[in-house]
């Protein structure tokens, strides 16, 4: 008889280091897959892991992919902590990228150092809004968040699609789905000549240190912690739920509205159909695998981006196509999951009992 | 078909509870047989062993004087041992005929004869062929009890039955009953409903805390005798100085509390009105579900209802949510301490913070004062003799008492003007009961309010000034506490009428 147990205290190192163990997993399940596929493990998880971050411009690619994961994922954990399951991040990323770049072609050959402000803060202002309808219809509609959400994201995805052919496609760009380039003062400055790592980084880190500052010192993330342990509890304890859903619905879509600001006024420059390589799906393993953790998620965002850097080297050099990132990304969360069912749980094997027989 | 069933010295001791303290009961085919007990003496427990949900640490269960073994749900069907849950398991989008074909192995032809048959015997009118969600409460009970007489049962256990039905519905269902028992089904019927007993059962075991206390013919009952088992009748505690209070100033006053739930597992209140003075504690009995849950969630703002008045020193405070309230003294332990009035995984001082309104400063300019929040945290452990100093520790860790002591305490500490209680010592032991009784006493006697919301009776007699009955979802008139004995309140809980 196999008998499964809650296990009643869960070392707190152990709960940070199982993403760790999921890692380590992920690059033997990773090793047996390219193995199965017909090259040498370790060559290939090298030209997976190592091969891409092993000069300058790697290690900026790497934080290029990083800034807009860990500032989804950061937002994200204001939802799930609270027990609100926005899976939309990926619609307020385009949401915000649509209202930014609106306001940048809008100020198309202004110049001035007020001109990239007001865009990243209306794409900010874009990703909330969108991220409010989910919480609105959830609070005032008893609707699903997650359907919502994720629905939303096909709108936004499907509203980009119209802007850049129609409307908004450039008027000298021979048809081409996309919007003219940015002028130069709509664009995130770069850091460093020749590498495409940009001024969104600090973005980031600033909205990194702001959560855990909001999570740990403040009412609102006592009040997001409380709700999302015990809704019970959240209601006897008098806090506003249906306030706190939007607010932390806003914060998610914010910061993953940012995030699609960072990427049109950062790396690439205009808007066209394929803004984001679904950073804002990704984020959400980002976020889980950094155990919804300020300080973790930024540590997550570096492993998962990897992934996305890695699976374009295998591309070239194994001539493995690049969903081989997505794959990756899928076992780090299978086994993040598997590892904390036995954190959590504990399986026993009872002897059968002789009667039993 | 003869069948006997027979429990013999169950046992089934979950962490801090036992649920079930060696029981032992008969049943023979051909009878109705009431379980009859308050939330939590032990009923469902022997209902889910019974049919396989849970195992029994110790003792067996005989069917026809053989010994089976119920490891899972699966084994009670093969014993022949049907059962239909108070809440239903189906599948409100499929048909009736989708759901009841689930779990049957037979071709479909021949099982919508064999429904067919059933329905025409029993004279059941259902649809087979429309979705669920289409079917009125007591029908989805007709579909689970059909789902249990496609497999020809020996024994049928109905748990709460009647919890979602209208009494016509409830009528139905009783002759179906009947008509089951004279087909030679062995029936259990789980309830604490006393009426239901008395109209439908044979016999009647009643059970507290987790023991069976009584089994007897229900010719020989009464409600008051069944409700005075039910909560027991030692009244030899020594009861509080009752006071009069007539001249003391009113503290709170309810009028016309009406709540109507969308929900059917709700109960509805009617036409609520009481007022409590300074210093009185009013008590409110009944038997669990009568709306004492709705009653205490009105009382602390979780639940706002429209077009009551809720006067609290001479404040309207309806509309307020339990922060607002609790800016006006007032405090609230609910019944649920385990997972609502703290949470398990918090550590205590956070769980101390819950109780936070401006005048805590716990939370200054929107930030944490974690410092203030401990110290405080550290009074209330050593003022209510919490048996650890330690703050930084997870509420998970404390015993039932000590918990219990925590989250009174927390109320307690900012002197609030009016406690309302819920079941405050339930599940606790003998210690830890008389020193939150002690604790409720002290604060009457420091002139400050309290409504005590119970289900235990001897707790109600020993800390009331005044005493009134909620059942379902009405109050009696409120008495003085000298003048009800737990005979009287037997009556009113069963719900009958006292002169």
């Amino acid at each position: 008889m196999i008998k499964i147990e809650k296990r009643n205290d869960v070392s707190r190192s152990i709960y940070f280091l199982t993403p760790i163990l999921a890692i380590f997993l992920t690059l033997i399940g990773g090793g047996i897959i390219f193995y199965i596929l017909g090259f040498s493990p370790i060559e290939a998880l090298k030209f997976f892991f190592i091969t891409p971050i092993s000069d300058l411009y790697g290690l900026s690619e790497l934080l290029v992919k990083a800034t807009p994961l860990c500032l989804i994922a950061i937002g994200l954990s204001f939802c799930f902590k609270s027990n609100n399951w926005n899976i939309g991040a990926e619609g307020q990323l385009i949401f915000g990228g649509i209202v930014g770049g609106g306001v940048a072609l809008l100020f198309y050959n202004h110049d001035g150092y007020y001109v990239l402000p007001i865009i990243i803060l209306s794409g900010a202002v874009g990703g909330m809004l969108f991220a409010m309808i989910p919480a609105i219809l959830k609070t005032y509609f008893n609707t699903n968040e997650i359907l919502v959400s994720l629905m939303l994201v096909y709108v936004a995805k499907l509203l980009l699609d119209y802007l850049v052919v129609g409307p908004w496609s450039n008027p000298e760009g021979f048809n081409f789905p996309e919007t003219r380039q940015f002028s130069e003062s709509a664009r995130m400055p770069i850091l460093f000549d020749g590498l495409r790592i940009h001024a969104g980084i600090f973005i980031t880190l600033i909205t990194v240190f702001l959560s855990w500052l909001i999570l740990y010192k403040t009412y609102l993330g006592f009040q997001i912690k409380v709700s999302g342990l015990s809704l019970k509890t959240a209601k006897y304890a008098g806090f506003k739920g249906k306030t706190m859903i939007i607010i932390v619905f806003m914060i998610s879509g914010a910061c993953a509205g940012l995030a699609g600001v960072g990427e049109i006024t950062g790396p690439i420059g205009q808007l066209h159909r394929n803004i984001s390589p679904d950073y804002g799906f990704t984020a959400i393993i980002v976020a889980f695998l950094g155990r919804l953790n300020p300080v973790g998620i930024i540590f997550a965002s570096l492993v998962v981006a990897l992934t996305y850097l890695g699976a374009e080297t295998a591309q070239i050099f194994l001539q493995v196509p690049k969903y081989t990132g997505q794959v990756f990304q899928g076992m780090i969360l299978f086994f993040l999951l598997g590892s904390d069912y036995l954190l959590f749980f504990k399986i026993k094997f009872l002897g059968l009992r002789k009667n039993e027989l | 078909m003869n069948t006997k069933l027979k429990v013999s010295e169950i046992s089934k001791i979950y962490p801090g509870c036992i649920a079930n303290d060696k029981v032992s009961l008969e049943f023979g085919s051909g009878k109705i047989y009431a379980l009859l007990g308050e939330n939590g003496a032990g009923k469902s427990t022997l209902v889910k062993i019974l049919s396989g949900v849970v195992k029994p640490d110790e003792g067996e269960v005989f069917l026809n004087n053989e010994s089976i073994k119920l490891n899972s749900p699966l084994d009670a069907k093969k014993n022949n041992i049907g059962m239909v849950f108070q809440h239903f398991n189906l599948f409100e989008t499929l048909s009736v005929f989708e759901n009841l074909s689930i779990d049957s192995d037979k071709k479909d032809e021949e099982l919508r004869a064999l429904i067919k048959d059933i329905l025409k015997k029993y004279n059941f009118k259902i649809d087979l062929d429309i979705p669920v969600l289409n079917l009125s409460a007591g029908q989805k009970q007709k579909v689970e009890i059909i789902r249990c007489l496609i497999r020809n049962p020996k024994v049928l256990i109905m748990d709460e039955p009647t919890s979602v039905l209208t009494e016509q519905e409830t009528d139905d269902l009783f002759i179906s009953l009947k008509q089951f028992s004279k087909d030679g089904i062995l029936i259990i019927y789980i309830t604490h409903k006393l009426k239901e007993v008395l109209s439908l059962c044979d016999e009647v075991a009643v059970m507290r805390k987790g023991k069976v206390v009584s089994v007897s013919n229900t010719i020989d009952e009464k409600i008051e005798s069944l409700a005075n088992k039910m909560v027991g009748e030692n009244l030899n505690t020594i009861k509080k100085k009752i006071n009069n209070f007539k001249n003391s100033e009113e503290i709170l006053k309810i009028s016309n509390l009406n709540f109507k739930s969308d929900d059917p597992y709700e109960t509805n209140l009617n036409n609520l009105n009481l007022s409590l003075k300074k210093g009185e504690c009013l008590g409110i009995a009944g038997i669990s579900g009568n709306g004492q849950n709705e009653l205490f969630q009105i009382l602390s703002g979780e639940i706002i209802t429209e077009g009551t008045s809720i006067m609290f020193r001479n404040k309207e405070i309806s509309k307020l949510n339990p922060r607002e309230r609790r800016e006006y003294l007032m405090a609230f332990s609910p019944e649920d301490r385990i997972s609502q009035a703290a949470v398990p995984e918090l550590k205590i001082y956070e769980n101390v913070a819950l109780n936070n309104f401006k005048s805590s400063n716990f939370f200054e300019k929107g930030l944490v004062n974690e410092k203030k929040i401990k110290e405080h945290s550290k009074k209330i452990l050593s003022n209510f003799s919490v048996n650890t100093d330690n703050v930084e520790l997870k509420s998970q860790f404390l015993s039932g008492g000590n918990l219990q002591k925590l989250i009174i305490g927390r109320e307690l500490i900012t002197s609030p003007e009016l406690l309302v209680c819920f079941n405050p010592t339930w599940g606790l032991d003998v210690g830890a009961i008389n020193y939150i009784h002690e604790t409720l006493i002290q604060i009457n006697e420091h002139g400050k309010s309290s409504i005590l919301i119970s289900t235990d009776n001897d707790e109600l007699l020993k800390l009331s000034d005044r005493i009134c009955v909620i059942y379902k979802g009405k109050l009696s008139k409120i008495m003085n506490a000298d003048t009800v004995t737990a005979e009287k309140l037997g009556i009113l809980m069963g719900g009958g009428s006292i002169d």
